[in-house]
């Protein structure tokens, strides 16, 4: 559904996308991650046909953004970062345009309004000034508005930003809806948005591809990272057991962090990152020593890499080219 | 020229329902209605006219009126219909959708130049007025109508022009009223310049002063009509190519 091959896109002296590839197939859910500035917006303008690519190939629905612009434009229901809205139409009237600026035929557009006010769930406003609306609400319009020619791919930016937790729910209920039916790109810098509505996601960083898999593949990089314990006993009986099976267990990242919490014994252990396997050894290990020692043991959990890490390896990591380029301070991608 | 249709309903209705259209016509008929006051008391008191001058020549030829008027309204009409889009975001929507670029511009266009023509079509109560009272002659008119219409035609569209090279509206308000003005101020040179020389014949060519004193005596000259819709269409095909360049912001 989408092909992007080589994408560069500058502007003046400053590269936003440098040399971006990726596909997206019919029918999936992709998240398009990054940072604030990785050059997401700017693909996606590119996708939407707003912005012309300095060079490489873009192609929507099999039409080639630059040599049928037209073309590309009926197949994409595009959503921009900051909605635009026109302040003195009604919502009604705004969405009701919109459809025969896309091409809607009169006799459906009652009928594609309605279905659009009802799937963002602005009926209750459809005769509001758009002007008087709340940013949630003009977001919910700017769906609708993606949504209303009915297109086969569409291309959302940002589409919960500045929204409160209810609404985001909303959203990610009406991109969920379209599952099976549509095509979707949708930008974000929140991971959770992504493991909520996404089969997969693509990962940029500084106009560069620094990662790519399934939502699965994502996690599967933030498997345990350690254990945790909390133990009914004294500090240092703790750390004496620690200190006995220490050998057995992989390599540790750092020492384990011994502390008193609501009377109970919390011990954190986190393996070296290249540790892959003998987790779950490690784990029994430890629970076996502690009730061995006559530590009442309370409770005993895998430690996961959050997303944000892996995130944050993702994105912050030089990127893997060539050229190797890192400009700009990164930081130091785990503790010495 | 898909998306013309949809464009060109929405740009009147956003003329119509903000106070920018309302505010513009209402001072330009209080202008011109005491324009006509002023010429019609001047009229009635001269006691032989002379065959050549009318009031309706008068009121559209040999006036500064008609230059101010157009000099102060049209950068006001123009001014929003491109910058303002584009600091707004809204282009961002405008371009997305499938249109071409020819289809967003002359759509704009057209909805501007309805509300000229609106604007001016009460002031053909004066000649209603005139008729009733005296002696008019249509061709003249007509012919002046004309001339307000070209003139008007080509105005808009540098307007138009000048409104989508710049995100701000005051700027493409400046620039307008900067390029009319030196259009008027090229025209003058027709009374500065020698006669016979070159820079004379050119200053006559442009001369928006000239041209009315042409069609408000009924005098509906080719040349005229040629520079002024060359007037109109070179500024709409750059707006093309300006609205085209944005993509590679």
């Amino acid at each position: 559904m989408i092909v992007v091959e080589q994408l560069v896109k500058r502007y003046g002296a400053r590269e936003a996308v440098r040399g971006l590839s990726f596909r997206v197939a019919k029918g999936e859910i992709v998240g398009f991650l990054g940072p604030n500035g990785a050059g997401k917006s700017t693909t996606l303008r590119v996708l939407a046909g707003y912005l012309a690519p300095t060079s490489g190939k873009v192609r929507v629905a099999g039409h080639d953004v630059e040599e049928d612009p037209i073309g590309a434009k009926e197949c994409v229901g595009y959503m921009p970062e900051m909605v635009p809205l026109y302040p003195e139409m009604r919502v009604a009237e705004y969405l009701s345009f919109r459809a025969e600026l896309k091409g809607v035929a009169r006799g459906k557009r009652r009928g594609r309004l309605d279905d659009v006010l009802a799937k963002a769930r602005i009926t209750e406003v459809a005769n509001v000034m758009i002007g008087s609306l709340s940013k949630g609400y003009r977001q919910r319009v700017g769906l609708a508005d993606a949504l209303v020619a009915d297109p086969p791919l569409l291309v959302l930016d940002e589409p919960t930003a500045g929204l409160d937790p209810n609404q985001i729910r909303e959203v990610r209920d009406v991109v969920a809806g379209l599952r099976g039916s549509h095509t979707v790109l949708l930008s974000t810098h929140i991971l959770s948005e992504v493991e909520a509505s996404c089969g997969r996601a693509i990962v940029i960083a500084k106009g560069k591809l620094v990662g790519e898999g399934t939502v699965a593949e994502l996690r599967e990089k933030r498997a345990a990272r350690g254990v945790r314990a909390k133990v009914d006993g004294s500090q240092d009986s703790v750390r004496a057991v620690i200190a006995s099976i220490r050998k057995s267990l992989p390599k540790l990242a750092g020492e384990p962090s011994v502390s008193v919490v609501d009377g109970l014994v919390t011990i954190e252990v986190t393996w070296e990152k290249e540790v892959s396997s003998g987790f779950r050894e490690a784990q029994k290990a430890l629970a076996k020593a502690l009730v061995e020692a006559g530590l009442g043991l309370v409770e005993l959990e895998p430690v996961r890499g959050r997303l944000e890490d892996v995130f944050a390896e993702l994105t912050l990591a030089p990127a893997p080219s060539p050229g190797g380029e890192a400009d700009g301070p990164h930081e130091p991608e785990e503790a010495p | 020229m898909r998306g013309f249709w949809p464009l060109f309903k929405r740009e009147l209705f956003a003329f119509f329902v903000t106070p920018l259209a309302w505010v513009l016509i209402c001072v330009f008929l209080l202008v011109q209605g005491l324009h006509f006051f002023v010429l019609v008391e001047q009229f009635s008191a001269q006691v032989s006219a002379t065959a050549d001058v009318s009031p309706v020549s008068a009121f559209f030829g040999n006036t500064v009126l008609l230059y101010l008027i157009l000099f102060l309204l049209v950068p006001a009409m123009t001014m929003r219909l491109f910058a303002e889009e584009r600091r707004s975001g809204t282009a961002e929507g405008l371009l997305t959708a499938p249109v071409s670029t020819a289809a967003v511009v002359l759509a704009k266009y057209a909805a501007v130049l309805v509300v000229y023509v609106v604007m001016w079509a009460p002031t053909s109560l004066y000649l209603v007025i005139l008729k009733r009272t005296g002696a008019l002659d249509l061709h003249v008119a007509l012919a002046s109508y004309l001339g307000v219409f070209v003139v008007g035609a080509g105005y808009l569209a540098i307007g138009l022009l000048m409104s989508a090279m710049t995100k701000s509206q005051f700027l493409a308000l400046v620039l307008t009223a900067m390029v009319i003005l030196s259009l008027f101020v090229l025209g003058v040179g027709e009374f500065v310049a020698r006669e016979g020389t070159t820079m004379h014949a050119v200053c006559t060519h442009v001369s928006v002063w000239a041209a009315m004193a042409d069609f408000s005596s009924g005098i509906v000259d080719s040349r005229r009509l040629v520079f002024y819709g060359t007037l109109t269409a070179v500024p709409l095909y750059f707006t093309v190519r300006v609205v085209d360049a944005w993509r590679w912001g």
